[in-house]
Order: C-alpha cells, then sequence, then structure tokens
C-alpha cells in the first residue's frame, strides 16, 4: 500500500498544484523578491514623479523573469501605486525605476555610477555587486538565494531599509562600510 | 461563660456560616474573575506574542530564509508557556518551526482559522504575517495552559489561607461579640430557670440593653412582680378561703351529724314500723325497704337496693302489685284494700304513695304493707261466729217464740186450774183434780225448761271431739230406753258399728232422740234398723254442709212407726214441732231439733224419709274426717 502511495500522491500534487508545476526557480524567487523589497524598503517621495505615477520596478539587460514577474506585480500595489515592470536596453532610461534589476551584460560599475545618489534599489546577481555599492546582491547558499545588502549604499540612495530586511540579509563590508 | 449555651452555639454558626458563605462566594467570584481574566489575558498576550512574532518574521518568508525565520521562531523560548510555533509560507506549507526538535506531527498542516482558540489542553491560533498589506505567510502558536493553572493553584492557596485566617478571625470577633447578643438571652434564661426551679419569685433579671432582649427582661421582670403580688393575694385569699373552709366544714359536719341522727331517727321509725315499707324509682328499682321487710323476705336491703322489684319478687307479675305501682307514678294515691302477697300468702292493705321531687315529678313510690292477715282470719272467724250466732239467734228467737207460746199452754193450764181451784176452794176432791193437773202441767214446763235448756247447751260448739265407739253408744243407749224397749218388744239391729270422732254426750243424746222417737210413734212391735256406710261428699246431695272433696259417714236408722207425710221432712226438725197433735203420744217436740243441732255440730247433715203408716228412714251424714281410720 505504502509504495503505492507516493507515486500517487505526486500524481495529486501535480494534478492540485496548478501554478507551480515544481518549486519555484531560483528566477522566480528572485522575482518575488524583487517585489518584496519593496514592502521592507521605504522610496523617498521625491522618487515619485507625480503622486500617481507607478512603481516601476526595471530589468536592465537579460530578463530572466519573462512572464512570470509580470503577472507577479500586476497582483500587487505598493502604497496604492501600480507596479510596472520595465525592461531596459538603454542606461538613461532606468532612472524612473524604484528597483532595477541589472543583468548581464551591464557592468556593475558602470550602471553604479549612473545610479549614484539617484532613489533606485540596485540588485544584481553578479558576486562583489554589494561590496561595489549596490545595494542588494542576490547569492546562492546552499541552494537557497539569500541577500547581501550594502547599507550604506541604500542610505546613500536616500532609502531606509527594514531591518527586519537588513536582518536576514548579510551585510557587506565595503571599504567605506560603518 | 465557660458552659457553650446554644444561643451563643447558634449565634457563632449563624455568624460563622455567614462570613463563610461570603468568603467563599468572594473567592468564588474572584476565581470566576480571574479564570476568565487570565484566559483573556493569555489570549491577549499570545496575540502580542503572534503580533511580534509575525511582524518579525515578514522578512524571513518574503525572503524565505529558513534560519531567520526558526532564528525569530527561537525567540519565543522566553515564553515558557509558548510550546509550539509555526510559520506558513503563502501556500500553507511549514516554513519554519518552533521548537526546532518538534515533529511535524504535532503541528498543523496548513493554517486555519485566524485567531487564537482554547482547546481542552492549549490556547493555539494562527496570525497573519503581513508586511504592509501583503500576507507573506501565516503564524501558528501554540501556548499551553499551565500558567493559568499555576495562576489558579496561587490563587486557591491565596484564597484558602485568606479563608482559614478570616475563619479563624471571624471565630474570635464573633465569639467575642456574640456575647452582646447572647448575654443578656444567657442571663435571662438563668434568672428564669432560677425562678422556675426554686419558685422564688423576689430575683428580678439585670437588664443590660435597650433592645428586645432589653424588652423582654422588662417584661420578665414586670411580670415577676406581678407573680409576687398576685401570690401574695393568693396566699392571702387562700388563707382566707381556709378559715371560710373551716368553718364551713364545722358547719358542715354539724348539720352531717344533724343529718345523720335526723336520718337514723327516720331510719328507726321505719325499722320499727309493724308494716313493711319499701321505696322503689321510677323504674320500679328498691330503693330501700325496712327492717320488717327484709326480715319478712329474708333478704337485706343491701340485696334489694337498685334492683328490679320483678326480678326480685316475679310474683308482683300476677298480684297486681306492678298495675298499683304504675297507677301511683301517675301521681294517684293508691290503696289496695285486700292485697294477697305472692310470696308470704298473707293478706295484706297495701298503700303506694307517690313521692315528688323539688319540681312536682313524681320520682319515689313510698309502699306500705299493713299486713291483715290476723284481721282477716279474725274477720273470718268472726263472720262465721257472725253467722252462727245470727243463726243462734234466729233460732233462739223461734226457740224462744216456740218456747214461750209452748209454755205458755202449761202456764195457763196452771192459771186456770189454779183459779177453778180457788173457786173450789171448799171442793176437796175437785181441788186434788185440779192441783193433779197443776202439777203435771208444771211438770210438763219443767220438762219443756229441761228441754229447752238441754238445746240450748247444745249451741255452745267448743265442746271436745273424742273418739267414740258406736257400738258403746248403741249399747248404752238400749240400756237407757230399757224400759220402753221391754214394754213395746222392740228390736233394735245393729251391726258392726265403726268409731268416729265426735262428741260423745251428744251422740248418744242423737242415737236416744231418734231410736225414742222410733219407739213412740210406733202402733205394733217397734223394729229399728241401723246400718252404716261409707260415701264420697261429691254424691251427697246437699248444698249446705257437705263438703265435695270429703268423706262422709251415713248412718241409716230405720223404723216401722206411724210415719208422716214426706212434704213434712223439714219441718220435723224444726223446734217444738210436733205433727202428731195426738196428745196421746208424749214428746216436747223438741227431740228431733236436739238430733239436728248435734249433727249439725258434727259438720254432717240429717234428713229423713217416711210414709204414712208404712215407716221413716233417717239418714245422717257425719264427715269422716272425725273418723279415724283404722
Amino acid at each position: 500500500m505504502r509504495r503505492a502511495c507516493f507515486p500517487i500522491l505526486l500524481l495529486l500534487m501535480s494534478i492540485l498544484t496548478p501554478v507551480y508545476a515544481q518549486d519555484p526557480t531560483d528566477d522566480q524567487v528572485k522575482a518575488n523578491f524583487l517585489l518584496n523589497f519593496s514592502k521592507f524598503i521605504d522610496w523617498p517621495s521625491d522618487a515619485f514623479a507625480t503622486p500617481d505615477a507607478p512603481f516601476v520596478l526595471g530589468i536592465l539587460g537579460i530578463d530572466p523573469f519573462g512572464k512570470y514577474i509580470d503577472d507577479l506585480v500586476s497582483k500587487e500595489e505598493i502604497a496604492n501605486r501600480t507596479i510596472v515592470v520595465r525592461r531596459y536596453n538603454n542606461l538613461q532610461d532606468v532612472l524612473e525605476c524604484q528597483i532595477l534589476y541589472i543583468n548581464q551584460p551591464w557592468k556593475t560599475e558602470e550602471v553604479l555610477s549612473v545610479l549614484k545618489g539617484k532613489s533606485i534599489l540596485s540588485v544584481s546577481d553578479d558576486p562583489g555587486f554589494a561590496k561595489a555599492g549596490g545595494i542588494i546582491q542576490f547569492y546562492n547558499d546552499s541552494s537557497a538565494v539569500k541577500l547581501e545588502i550594502n547599507g550604506l549604499a541604500a542610505k546613500e540612495a536616500k532609502m531606509s531599509i527594514s531591518s527586519k530586511l537588513l536582518r536576514i540579509a548579510k551585510i557587506a563590508e565595503t571599504d567605506t562600510a560603518r | 461563660m465557660t458552659r457553650k449555651s446554644s444561643i451563643q452555639q447558634k449565634l457563632m454558626k449563624v455568624i460563622m456560616l455567614t462570613s463563610g458563605i461570603v468568603l467563599f462566594m468572594t473567592c468564588l467570584a474572584f476565581f470566576v474573575y480571574e479564570y476568565i481574566t487570565a484566559r483573556q489575558l493569555l489570549k491577549r498576550q499570545v496575540m502580542t506574542l503572534g503580533e511580534i512574532v509575525a511582524a518579525n518574521s515578514s522578512a524571513a518568508l518574503a525572503f524565505d530564509s529558513h534560519p531567520d525565520a526558526a532564528e525569530i521562531l527561537n525567540a519565543l523560548a522566553a515564553e515558557s508557556n509558548i510550546k509550539a510555533a509555526a510559520l506558513y509560507d503563502n501556500d500553507g506549507n511549514l516554513f519554519a518551526k518552533y521548537p526546532a526538535e518538534i515533529s511535524p506531527f504535532f503541528l498543523p498542516k496548513h493554517p486555519g482559522r485566524l485567531g487564537y482558540y482554547y482547546n481542552d489542553s492549549h490556547l493555539e491560533g494562527f496570525h497573519e504575517v503581513k508586511q504592509g498589506n501583503t500576507q507573506m505567510g501565516s503564524l501558528f502558536l501554540r501556548s499551553d495552559l499551565r500558567v493559568i493553572y499555576q495562576r489558579f493553584i496561587l490563587y486557591g492557596v491565596i484564597a484558602s489561607l485568606f479563608i482559614i485566617i478570616s475563619f479563624i478571625f471571624a471565630w474570635f470577633i464573633s465569639k467575642r461579640l456574640q456575647k452582646t447578643i447572647s448575654m443578656p438571652i444567657l442571663e435571662l434564661a438563668e434568672t428564669a430557670t432560677v425562678v422556675s426551679e426554686e419558685k422564688n419569685y423576689s430575683v428580678r433579671a439585670r437588664n443590660r440593653s435597650n433592645d428586645e432582649v432589653g424588652v423582654l427582661t422588662k417584661a420578665f421582670n414586670h411580670m415577676l412582680t406581678r407573680i409576687e403580688i398576685q401570690n401574695a393575694e393568693i396566699t392571702e385569699l387562700n388563707q382566707n378561703l381556709e378559715m371560710k373552709v373551716k368553718e364551713r366544714t364545722q358547719q358542715l359536719e354539724l348539720a352531717f351529724d344533724a343529718l345523720k341522727q335526723q336520718t337514723a331517727f327516720t331510719e328507726r321509725i321505719l325499722d320499727s314500723s309493724v308494716d313493711i315499707i319499701a321505696v322503689f324509682d321510677t323504674e320500679l328499682r328498691f330503693v330501700t325497704m325496712n327492717r320488717l321487710g327484709e326480715e319478712t323476705y329474708n333478704l337485706t336491703r343491701d340485696q334489694l337496693i337498685g334492683r328490679y322489684l320483678e326480678e326480685v319478687f316475679p310474683q308482683t307479675r300476677q298480684s297486681g302489685m306492678i298495675e298499683d305501682l304504675s297507677r301511683a307514678l301517675n301521681g294517684e294515691f293508691v290503696r289496695h284494700v285486700d292485697y294477697i302477697s305472692g310470696v308470704t300468702k298473707r293478706h295484706y292493705e297495701n298503700f303506694y304513695i307517690p313521692l315528688e321531687d323539688k319540681d312536682g315529678k313524681v320520682y319515689r313510690i313510698l309502699t306500705i304493707a299493713h299486713d291483715i292477715s290476723d284481721i282477716m282470719t279474725a274477720n273470718e272467724k268472726l263472720q262465721t261466729v257472725n253467722t252462727e250466732l245470727e243463726k243462734s239467734n234466729g233460732e233462739l228467737e223461734q226457740f224462744a217464740y216456740v218456747a214461750s207460746h209452748d209454755l205458755q199452754e202449761p202456764l195457763r193450764k196452771i192459771q186456770t186450774f189454779s183459779e177453778l181451784g180457788e173457786r173450789n176452794i171448799n171442793n176437796e176432791e175437785v181441788l186434788r183434780k185440779y192441783l193433779v193437773k197443776i202439777n203435771s202441767s208444771a211438770q210438763r214446763m219443767t220438762d219443756l225448761i229441761k228441754a229447752v235448756l238441754n238445746y240450748s247447751r247444745l249451741s255452745k260448739a267448743d265442746t271436745e271431739f273424742l273418739e267414740v265407739d258406736l257400738n258403746s253408744v248403741l249399747h248404752s243407749t238400749k240400756v237407757d230406753l230399757e224400759l220402753l224397749i221391754q214394754e213395746k218388744n222392740a228390736v233394735i239391729n245393729y251391726g258392726t258399728l265403726p268409731a268416729i270422732y265426735g262428741i260423745p254426750l251428744q251422740l248418744h243424746q242423737l242415737f236416744f232422740n231418734l231410736i225414742t222417737n222410733s219407739l213412740k210413734f210406733n202402733e205394733n212391735t217397734p223394729v229399728v234398723d241401723i246400718a252404716t256406710r261409707v260415701v264420697d261428699g261429691n254424691d251427697v246431695d246437699d248444698e249446705t254442709m257437705i263438703v265435695k272433696g270429703r268423706k262422709y259417714l251415713l248412718i241409716t236408722l230405720a223404723d216401722n212407726g206411724i210415719g208422716f207425710d214426706q212434704k213434712f221432712s223439714e219441718k220435723v226438725f224444726s223446734i217444738f214441732q210436733r205433727l202428731h197433735s195426738d196428745k196421746s203420744i208424749q214428746g216436747t217436740g223438741i227431740g228431733l231439733a236436739i238430733c239436728k243441732k248435734i249433727v249439725e255440730n258434727h259438720q254432717g247433715i240429717i234428713s229423713v224419709k217416711s210414709e204414712l203408716r208404712k215407716g221413716t228412714t233417717f239418714s245422717i251424714y257425719l264427715p269422716l274426717l272425725h273418723l279415724r281410720t283404722d
């Protein structure tokens, strides 16, 4: 009986879990994280052009998320703003975002210098991103996506990160870190 | 008060019970309050905790950080009553658990109803983990109820201690305080006991307060005062009464003695009475009987009193006494002139006198029985004697008349011849003839007078009856009439005659007279036959003398004389009745009268049958009572 149960259970699970056919991929996790960042971080009011300007989640470089992230943000809003996902190929266009996910092939230093002083949450997978001044860096630790946050960079970007978030993340040590 | 009285005990019980109940109820209220509050508190605490933990865990859930989530949950270790906690992601899957070692088996599989709820052993529930408005997941907390129980135990202990101490306090305090109530009551009770046991009404209860007990005490004392006063009054009255009673008793004793004397006197009178005196009540029961009555009936008055007359003397039913008494009960004065007692068979003159009570109703009958038996007997005797006397008198009158008449004749003769003699005094022969005649008349008178005297002597009835042998009587009669028998060549036949009781002289005279007559009134040779026979009184045709039940001796004396007309058969026995005016046959004319008298003296009868020229038969019946039976 027991031996038969397991395959049946799998079968059931596959039928009963409509949205996620399997465990979420790292990308999906990251997408979720990107969205969730908005909840744990406060942007200054001047980060938005108008009060009803949307909350922009930008993707610079290769979009690993696809439709997934669009679906994700469509269900939510942040501080009464709708959330949109925009993909950029131009560095100059990114200044309207609140969150920017930087991916290949863009270079970290290049992007960060543009973003300097701007209230944009920079997120990347690039190792050393946080050290370089990026605010949040994704890294993998035993197949779990982990975060590394550069608090100073956040401060410079005039964003306050909730301690809750900081707590669960690794704090990056920068040269100018406190 | 070393002795605990029931009032004190009651008061103490009341106070203790009240205190106890109050304490208990207070504690109970507290308990209940505490219970409710504790639960609420715990719930709130858990909720707060949940709130905090949830808030803190949002990031861990949002960023999928299991270790952080676990770390946050582990902070719950500080709260010892949290036994389990779990975080669930938005899919409802277990994300993190606390304590780390707990098996998922003991945790809910998926989040359930929001909020915390008590089950039997735990308080547990779910909390939304939100960041902003977005739900990141759910938090599960399970708290045990130990803290509540501990609290309760603590409270229990405190309460118990408190109750015990309060009780002890209450006991001591009430012990002191109840005295204010009980003391006056107890004092009053004690005073009352003293009063009732020692009958000492001079004690007074001490009044301690102005409350109702005080009122009671005052009233009590007041009552005692009243009792004392009344007692004194009563004692005085008593003494007065005793004196009066003594006086009255003396008076009564005197009256009683007088009454006793009176009663004894009355009784003596009754008992001295020569009449029987009895008193009956309305039911005809004996009330009393005097001594004579007792002696007569041989019953004491105690044996009679209360019993019914009919019961003691049933004979009174027939004798008429009951009727007389009934009439007397109606108020009538009854006199029963000749009452024959069924008991004594004597004659009484009975008087029934109704006695009335003070209301005028007849309630007793006084009965006096006056013995008249002797008088009756005397009366009867008198009657008999009277009758006899009358008869005697009658006879005597007749006798006197006839005698005088018959005597007159010779007397006339004497007178006549005396006169004639006087006239012819000188004629000696004529004188001698006349003197002879006078003498014979005188002689005749003498005979007559003798006969009369003889007859009269026969009237005396008190001559003794002796046994008389008739044979010897006849024999001596024959001897007396010897000459006449010889002269006439008479024959007298008689068999063996019996002996009877009678008067010898008279019987002698009887036969003498009869035989003389038979010889005299006979022109031929007289033959006299004498026979005897016993007959029954019933067979004798006579109403005057013959007693029907008696036996009689019939003596028949038959002759063959000149006889007489049967129509004179009765007249012959009258005095001086001579049927034969023939002076040739001498006789006083009294003979047969004498015979009749003699036979009547013997209570017999004599009758005669005769036929002219044929003869005469005399039949003499003499009662056999006078006959000795041999």
